[in-house]
């Protein structure tokens, strides 16, 4: 099997991070706090890779470039292993999946119930990507995925409430969001470039080697 | 070139600590606690004394604190800390804080009270005799230390400048100084850092006013030249780098409380079974240990300062 230049690079820009943690905490400097760090950066990885998904049809339909609509489902796939890790790292490291610890948490925290719904939706869509399941449920594919946006908003709220009174993380990400979502209304929808500019097009041809 | 020394000369510093490790441990090994007593005249009863040698490049590891927990490495003190001043990112500070200015300083200390002065921090380090106290530190963000501070009760300052019957609450101010603290520039928080502290809590014996931490002066990152360290109550009421001490008659509002009223009370003692939105407060994480724990009911402080909130509803005035 032989991956695109565009594979290469997706591949190998999302597994950095996990590649960056493992090798700090090997060598004892991920911080004083690991745990608390590797949450951290997992989360944060997780929502900026849905994010570039979500960029992935705004760039095909206006500038043409096909070859993000090919990788959309791997960053997304990403996007999902790190919130997964995260909810791991959260449960069986941090409160070392004691209950009494962990099922008062959730109860009282609205940012882990949120999370923890958008969680779930993400594993639904991981699941429905697989090509034969994708295959049999048909329409529903598309009305399943299109969850994504709720779940992205889910994540930026879920951070925002999270975060100790600092705004501007909360203000990037929603401005991220609603910049890729403004590409899907209609009046935008329809934009796109008649004459393909030579960079797009020879930037496609490149990656998609 | 006759003054050049030559390298075989000079004593290395690995083999100079060393000494310096081999001679302390040997006083404290061999009954040697009167030729201390002798020697250091800053010997006082109850606490233990210490003369902070800023120059020194040791750190004297196997402190404990009052209930025999091991005190936190010097190395994730200085290195670990929360100060938005500087960065909201914890591993930051320490470098953004290099090079912070702390000479001159100076402590204005006023409101309510009879001898409103200045305080020069050389002068409030002469003044006060410098201890050493070990307390566990509870971030409300659900991890803790044990820290040997060096300082002194803040009761002693405020009994120099007197406070009048009309101090009821004490306010702490850091300095504002968005040059050279670029997380004063971040419109999130209404800057500067404000605290404040009940008379009975500021006049607490366990209230301390640091000036150093493992027997070396303050770093930047840890709040220096000089901050509050409350072992009862949450990490953030332990203002840094205090530049106001202010006697007041109304309670203060902090930076905290401004920025979220219903999370962060003006009161902000670690307790179990009061919950913040965000953050477990039933359990934490000792830095360098890996396992979560319960915390304990005022830090583990109880018997010293419950008596300050009788008869208090702790879920109304968290």
């Amino acid at each position: 099997m032989k991956f695109t230049r565009i594979q290469i690079i997706i591949n190998f820009l999302s597994l950095l991070p996990a590649t960056i943690i493992c090798f700090l905490l090997i060598q004892g400097t991920l911080s004083a706090n690991p745990i608390q760090t590797a949450t951290v950066v997992t989360g944060r990885t997780a929502i900026y890779l849905l994010l570039i998904s979500l960029f992935c049809t705004p760039l095909n339909n206006i500038l043409k470039i096909s070859v993000f609509i090919r990788i959309r489902k791997t960053v997304g796939l990403y996007a999902f292993y790190y919130s997964l890790v995260h909810f791991l790292i959260f449960s069986i490291i941090d409160y070392e999946l004691n209950l009494s610890w962990i099922l008062p948490e959730i109860t009282q925290k609205p940012y882990l119930q949120i999370g923890l719904v958008a969680l779930t939706l993400l594993l639904l869509l991981a699941l429905t990507s697989l090509q034969t399941i994708k295959k049999s449920i048909g329409i529903w594919w598309k009305r399943i995925h299109n969850l994504v946006y709720i779940i992205t908003a889910l994540i930026i709220v879920h951070i925002t409430l999270a975060s100790k009174g600092d705004i501007i993380e909360p203000i990037i990400l929603m401005g991220l969001f609603l910049f890729a979502m403004s590409w899907r209304i209609p009046p935008l929808k329809k934009i796109s470039i008649q004459n393909t500019p030579k960079w797009a097009h020879d930037l496609n041809t490149f990656l998609i080697q | 070139m006759k003054n050049k020394i030559h390298s075989s000369k000079i004593t290395p510093e690995a083999l100079y600590t060393s000494r310096r490790r081999f001679i302390k441990s040997t006083l404290k090994t061999t009954a040697a606690s009167f030729l201390l007593a002798s020697c250091s005249p800053k010997i006082n009863s109850g606490d233990q004394a210490v003369t902070p040698d800023s120059n020194s490049s040791e750190v004297v590891e196997g402190l404990v604190d009052d209930q025999g927990f091991p005190t936190t490495s010097f190395e994730d003190i200085i290195s670990y800390t929360n100060y938005y001043e500087f960065s909201t990112s914890k591993n930051q500070p320490a470098k953004l804080a290099e090079g912070f200015i702390i000479s001159p300083w100076t402590v204005r200390v006023d409101g309510f009270v009879n001898n409103p002065r200045e305080f020069g921090i050389d002068e409030i380090k002469n003044l006060f005799n410098q201890e050493e106290r070990v307390y566990r530190m509870r971030c409300v963000e659900a991890w803790s230390m044990v820290i040997p501070w060096i300082g002194f009760s803040l009761k002693k300052l405020l009994d120099i400048v007197e406070p009048t019957s009309d101090a009821k609450y004490v306010r702490f101010e850091t300095i504002y100084d968005p040059e050279q603290m670029r997380g004063q520039n971040n419109p999130s928080y209404p800057w500067p850092y404000i605290e404040g502290l009940r008379m009975d809590e500021a006049m607490h014996d366990l209230t301390l006013l640091s000036t150093g931490i493992y027997g070396k002066d303050l770093t930047p990152q840890n709040g220096a030249p000089i901050r509050l360290v409350v072992p009862w109550k949450y990490g953030f009421k332990s203002i840094k780098s205090i530049v106001r001490i202010d006697l007041v008659s109304e309670i203060p509002t902090s930076l905290w409380m401004a920025v979220g009223p219903t999370e962060y009370g003006f009161y902000a003692n670690v307790n179990p079974s009061v919950d913040h939105p965000r953050w477990s407060q039933a359990t934490e994480r000792r830095i360098g240990q890996s396992s979560r724990f319960n915390t304990q009911l005022y830090n583990g402080y109880e018997k010293e300062v419950a008596y300050l909130y009788e008869g208090m509803d702790l879920k109304v005035n968290f």
